[in-house]
């Protein structure tokens, strides 16, 4: 059984942690003459998440999906829990088929320093919301 | 100044590589005849400066790309395969950690480098080879920092080294390896530190044992290194070692590929040197003629052109697949399939090394397999292509797993 109840739940948390990192003035002055927008499909359950960095907006739903993207994540929603909180190797994922990243290399690179401080947001997020039970140790 | 090496530097670059090929090439055969290290060659390298190619300018080195270094080991190689397959460990984790490190250790490591110091990387170990994750353990110390102990079986260049890379899984302080895979995976490390060692291979915590003994390569002096509470301070922590590696090992398999694209070099060469001056005189076999010069004898004349032809292919295979790597057109191939891709040019030229080397002897004749003969000698030095990573079976592996994968995660 999946972490999150539904859809909604997944845009609630991971989305909000998205939202406030791409109006970020540090993300801002990373992102902003770059190419990087991340559609991050999840499933059980099914969410699309489109984080436009340099447009500095986030798209959920149908939305998402059918936005333009430059780089495509794929995983389960339990995984993207984990990973958002920087506890899934991704190398090893990736390797599994786990977890699936699609786009130019360079541009997805570009997302990697930008992840510790997503987690950061994400946590902050769960733990205002009390939702311990999605923080992992 | 520019950032990286230009044609000009490279030129002078590449002079000193020929003035070092030609000597390697008069010391090899001592060596391998002996199955020992080629101990002057440590003094020569370093005058040469070579060592500094690939280190960036702003850490004092000479700003050398991919290209640029291979280029330099292919005509090394051309000279000695064995001991320049030895030096290549310094051009693969030089290239390796400068994309790896912090800014702090770039300057501080990379600056020893471009100053002469010489560095190495043993990573595997006996049971799984580069595969297999590290058995060899970093045991967190109280004071901070790791000692390791466990063993590695491929420490080439370890007789001339001065700076040791190496990989071993972070334990609990008791020792105790992670139980979970996972946990295992995040933990096994990359490190970097000093290596010294006295004239008997015994150091801190550190020694080598000279166990090296195959069909060929022998001037590498690929020993085993035995760790024994070897002290690594955290400020020689480079990264978690997987993640890490799999981003730049372009720099083991473009240089390893560069070896054996200098064998090729050399085996064209010597074997134009015999077939173009051999004479049979009268002959009553597979061909029957009162005067038989070699080179006008139809397959041989196919088969320096076959060999020229193989040769012609692997470099532009070689040269190319450096360029894309280095200006970004590997972005445009799948993920999954960089580093067998980038590897595609190293197998390829392994299997035309491996080629070259056997149909070199076959129309040289039966001279070529007597101990002595620089036949035998890179018919054994070319076999070595078979194993280094990615090999051919590998490569295919990882692209036709990746091809059949079906569209669905694997959750």
């Amino acid at each position: 059984m999946s972490t999150f109840k539904d859809a909604d739940e997944v845009y609630a948390y991971i989305g909000k942690a998205m939202e406030a990192c791409v109006t970020d003035p540090k993300f801002v002055e990373a992102t902003k003459d770059g190419s990087l927008v991340v559609l991050i499909t999840q499933t059980d359950p099914a969410a699309s998440i489109l984080v436009d960095f340099p447009g500095q907006k986030v798209l959920t739903g149908d939305a998402a999906a059918s936005a333009p993207s430059t780089v495509q994540l794929r995983m389960s929603s339990d995984n993207a829990n984990r990973f958002w909180q920087g506890k899934l190797n991704f190398t090893l994922a990736m390797a599994q088929r786990k977890v699936k990243l699609e786009g130019k290399r360079t541009t997805a690179l570009g997302l990697l320093p930008l992840t510790g401080p997503i987690f950061d947001a994400y946590k902050a997020i769960l733990a205002e919301a009390g939702r311990d039970d999605l923080l992992i140790d | 100044m520019t950032d990286t090496i230009t044609e000009g530097e490279f030129d002078k670059v590449f002079a000193k590589a020929e003035e070092l090929s030609e000597y390697f090439r008069e010391i090899g055969p001592k060596y391998d005849t002996e199955n020992t290290f080629a101990y002057p060659s440590i003094e020569a390298f370093k005058k040469s400066g070579l060592g500094a190619l690939p280190v960036p300018k702003q850490y004092g080195g000479l700003g050398g790309d991919l290209l640029a270094t291979s280029k330099v080991v292919s005509e090394l190689s051309k000279g000695d395969s064995a001991i320049t397959l030895a030096y290549n460990m310094h051009y693969i984790m030089v290239g390796m950690t400068m994309g790896l490190m912090s800014e702090t250790q770039n300057k501080y490591w990379l600056g020893r480098v471009a100053d002469g110091d010489i560095m190495f990387g043993p990573f595997s170990e006996q049971r799984a080879g580069f595969s297999g994750l590290a058995d060899m353990k970093a045991i967190p110390q109280e004071g901070g920092g790791w000692k390791l102990y466990g063993k590695k079986v491929w420490g080439t260049l370890c007789e001339a080294a001065d700076i040791i890379t190496t990989n071993a899984t972070i334990t609990d302080a008791d020792g105790n390896l992670p139980e979970n895979f996972e946990d295992r995976v995040n933990a096994e490390s990359f490190f970097i530190g000093e290596f010294k060692v006295d004239e008997n291979g015994q150091g801190d915590g550190i020694s080598i044992v000279k166990t090296w003994d195959a069909l060929g390569m022998h001037a590498t002096g690929t020993q085993t290194i035995v760790f024994d509470g070897y002290y690594v301070p955290e400020d020689g922590f480079i990264c978690e070692w997987r993640s890490g590696a799999f981003g730049v090992l372009e720099w083991a398999s473009l240089m390893f590929a560069s070896i054996y694209l200098g064998m090729q070099s050399r085996i064209l060469e010597e074997s134009r040197a015999v077939l173009s001056k051999k004479t049979l005189g009268a002959v009553f076999g597979a061909t029957v003629a009162a005067d038989v010069k070699v080179s006008g004898v139809g397959h041989i004349i196919d088969g320096i052109g076959d060999m020229a032809s193989r040769y012609e292919l692997s470099r532009r295979v070689l040269y190319r697949t450096c360029t894309e790597v280095t200006e970004g057109y590997d972005d445009n191939w799948p993920m999954e399939l960089r580093f067998p891709y980038i590897g595609l040019a190293k197998t390829f030229i392994a299997d035309n090394v491996m080629h070259m080397s056997r149909h070199a002897m076959s129309m040289v004749g039966g001279s070529s397999f007597k101990k002595g003969a620089i036949f035998e000698r890179l018919y054994r030095d070319s076999a070595a292509s078979m194993f280094q990573p990615l090999n051919a079976d590998q490569s295919r592996t990882f692209i036709g797993e990746h091809l059949l994968a079906p569209e669905e995660l694997a959750d």
